[in-house]
């Protein structure tokens, strides 16, 4: 039941020491405001973090996980390994200056890839995940120790602990690799008093496999592919069903790959339109809907949960705006997930940024959520914002 | 393409013994009781469904026997055809009246009932909503369907009706599916409720009791009595394989229902019926439920002493409601090596492991039986005492 890995695993850790300090003297992140956050009394928590996961890491796996660990000098990660306690470890960085920025979390990744590790175990908030997806891609998975101001992105365990459990369940292949948004909130932006979350890519994150009963009491896992290839099925049945409807395809991984197997050109990160089996629109902005809306009066709206918290609307797709979104109407949006998604973020979230649209949500109280070939699954609804 | 068509069966078996997924059959050399000799040891059972012990009751044997000589040894036809004897609808009946309800269907085995009926009383525009624990056999049987699926969270009213609101718009028939009594777990599935509600959205009930027949409610009725909701189950399906002793699936509900699952169920009309002993066995379980309420009264009585003392000693043992009790104890390794270590004290109960249920719920599954002694569950409970602490489980 339980698969040993034979061979150690490669793991390459980051520590941004930084991370999370804005958000004790309210400046919403560090990129760029580092020396005024230090100003305003900050004081670096992403050590602690790291250590706190690695503790938990060794505490309870450390003698049954063989893990050959791969890390930056100093307060990238040597230091926290040598606190809790790690005594091998090969430095493959030296940060050349006192204060770290993203240019070392990044060369630090190229120096992994280098050495070819199988994980990349950060620890840092959205800006530091988005640092390392720009030099990672999709070539190796990564994980986050949770230490940021806005962990919007789904390469986060919940905390330190769930973190290292993570660690440990992929050392030994019980976790499978799958899809997981890269999100940051605009910054610059935000500090002029605009919240924008910006979805910036579909990173290789870990997570629980789908299992299917294959005899009395044996199971078998179900790739994400296999899951989607299913769903993709359920969207053909509905497109047939309701040929007289516009659908737009929403952003994230789950649905670019749906699109992309009916056989349409999609946009990853953004919104496009079909219509009798065409693409009418590609990449759609706000107006751009809004006009195809005007033309195409019946449209349904597909839409998968986008980053850590299960947000469908409101976070990395704010083209869907509050008009945008009622024209389509409530009734007309389906939203597709993957088990194992739904498993991690239980509750489907909205904040569209219209109260009273939020608000016809919540009167909803759940939605349901296609999780396969004709298979759905009720997911409660929350409008809360993180 | 020249290609071996059969490499697969080899290939794929070794896979499973690769991942240890395949069965490593266990061989019984006496009958299923409360003491068997399994694989050459003599072991007390505590996983086999014969929860009453009365596939070694005499009455039962008697009327197998009886019903082979009278009748032969097979039936020689499918009961659509020329496969119906009386004793056959013998059993109907007197199963309607044991259930409250106002007919009974047996088929040949509890699978060949889900995978039979299920498909046939929902089609495409309809909807199946169904626990996600139900068993596999359910599974299969809604997998045949061309109807929509929504799953709702174990035993969770809330999401059952958050389904049901959805679906009264959208479908034409809706049907709820759950087990009765949830294999894993030993929970009761709140059929009252799901009644409750199935009523006030137009919805069919059909409730697995494969588990409970025989084992709860007054005199082991199952799942109507157990509510009092006699003959409201649309579909009461269940099994004559576990507390009643023989083999053989059912379904109890109303005329309708059976006039409609024997014409339609696949399974039914296209299996031989079963052989005159099974039915005679089957009559005779029925009739030692109805006169002989010791052994259900035993049954509940040693599943009481069993699960305080395993829970004194400090095992957890969930939240069963019924003689099935798991005795958690994390880690799937530890599980199944207290399984084997119980075997070789004399203990015979098999570990239940991920992905059944969670990571770090792996247990030991036992099955209560009427038939064992006061001093032959002493002897399991002093086993699983010292095994636990050696294990540090306790």
């Amino acid at each position: 039941m339980e698969f040993r890995r034979t061979m150690e695993s490669k793991i390459g850790f980051v520590v941004n020491p930084i991370a999370g300090m804005g958000g004790r003297v309210g400046l919403k992140g560090t990129d760029g405001v580092f020396k005024e956050a230090v100003k305003l009394g900050a004081t670096p928590t992403a050590s602690i973090k790291a250590e706190d996961a690695l503790r938990y890491y060794l505490s309870n796996y450390s003698n049954k996980d063989h893990i050959q660990w791969f890390t930056c000098a100093g307060k990238m990660g040597s230091e926290e390994l040598k606190n809790a306690g790690v005594k091998e470890k090969k430095i493959v960085y030296t940060p050349s200056g006192k204060d770290t920025t993203s240019k070392d979390t990044k060369q630090a990744c190229k120096n992994f890839l280098k050495e070819h590790v199988d994980l990349i175990l950060f620890c840092g908030g959205d800006g530091t995940a988005r640092n390392v997806f720009e030099v990672v891609n999709k070539n190796v998975p990564i994980l986050g120790i949770p230490s940021g101001v806005k962990m919007h992105s789904g390469v986060f365990g919940i905390n330190t602990s769930a973190a290292a459990k993570m660690l440990h369940e992929f050392v030994n292949e019980r976790l499978i690799i799958g899809d997981a948004e890269i999100m940051d909130l605009d910054e610059v932006l935000y500090r002029k008093g605009e919240w924008k979350i910006q979805l910036f890519g579909i990173a290789k994150g870990i997570v629980e496999p789908t299992y299917v009963q294959v005899g009395k009491t044996s199971y078998a896992s179900v790739s994400d592919d296999e899951i989607k290839d299913e769903i993709t099925e359920h969207i053909e049945d509905e497109m047939e069903k309701h040929s007289d409807f516009m659908f737009l395809f929403g952003s994230g991984g789950t649905i670019d790959y749906i699109a992309k197997k009916l056989g349409f050109d999609n946009t990853l990160l953004g919104i496009d339109a079909v219509c009798n089996k065409r693409v009418v629109g590609t990449d759609l902005n706000e107006e751009g809907l809004l006009q195809l809306l005007k033309t195409h009066k019946k449209a349904k709206i597909i839409l998968s949960p986008i980053g850590a918290q299960g947000f469908i609307l409101g976070r990395g797709n704010l083209q869907l705006s509050p008009p945008v979104i009622k024209k389509i109407g409530l009734d007309n949006i389906i939203v597709v997930s993957t088990p194992s998604k739904i498993a991690s973020t239980p509750v489907i979230r909205v904040d569209t940024g219209d109260k009273k649209l939020d608000h016809m949500f919540v009167l909803e109280e759940f939605m349901m959520v296609v999780i396969g070939y004709r298979l759905s699954r009720v997911v409660r609804i929350q409008t809360n914002n993180f | 393409m020249k290609r071996n068509p059969t490499a697969f069966l080899k290939e794929e078996y070794e896979e499973l013994v690769k991942n240890d997924f395949d069965w490593k059959l266990r061989m019984l050399q006496s009958g299923s009781t409360p003491h068997s000799i399994v694989d050459g040891k003599e072991v007390i059972m505590l996983c086999s469904n014969n929860y009453l012990n009365l596939s070694n009751h005499p009455r039962l044997i008697k009327g197998a026997i009886d019903a082979a000589k009278k009748f032969g040894a097979g039936s020689g036809s499918v009961r659509a055809i020329a496969g119906t004897m009386d004793i056959h609808m013998d059993v109907e009946r007197k199963l309607a009246k044991f259930k409250g309800t106002e007919s009974s269907l047996i088929y040949q085995t509890g699978f060949a009932a889900n995978a039979g009926l299920i498909p046939q009383l929902v089609g495409k525009g309809d909807i199946i909503i169904s626990d996600e624990f139900n068993h596999g056999s359910i599974i299969d049987g809604v997998r045949l369907t061309k109807a929509d699926r929504a799953v709702y969270k174990h035993r969770d009213m809330g999401e059952l009706e958050n389904v049901l609101k959805d679906a009264d718009k959208k479908y034409k028939r809706i049907l709820i599916i759950t087990d009765g009594v949830f294999s894993m777990d030993g929970d009761i599935a709140p059929a009252d409720e799901i009644v409750k509600l199935a009523k006030e959205y137009g919805a069919m009930t059909y409730v697995d009791d494969a588990h409970g027949e025989g084992v709860i409610g007054p005199d082991g009725r199952g799942i109507g009595a157990h509510y009092g909701i006699e003959g409201e189950i649309d579909v009461e399906m269940g099994t004559f394989s576990k507390a009643f002793g023989v083999v053989g699936g059912l379904i109890a509900g109303s005329q309708d229902l059976v006039n409609f699952a024997l014409n339609k169920s696949r399974t039914w009309l296209l299996s031989g019926s079963h052989p005159p002993a099974v039915a005679g066995a089957q009559l005779a379980a029925i009739e030692v439920l109805e006169t002989e309420p010791e052994h259900v009264n035993n049954l509940w009585e040693n599943t009481k002493h069993f699960k305080k003392e395993l829970s004194s000693m400090g095992f957890d043992t969930g939240y069963s409601q019924t003689p099935i009790t798991p005795v958690i104890v994390g880690e799937s390794s530890v599980a199944k090596e207290l399984s084997n270590s119980l075997y070789d004290e004399g203990v015979f109960a098999l570990p239940i492991v991920f992905p059944m249920v969670a990571r770090d719920k792996a247990r030991i599954r036992t099955i209560m039986n009427a038939g064992l002694t006061r001093e032959d569950l002493d002897f399991a409970l002093e086993k699983f005492e010292k095994l636990g602490k050696k294990l540090n489980i306790i």
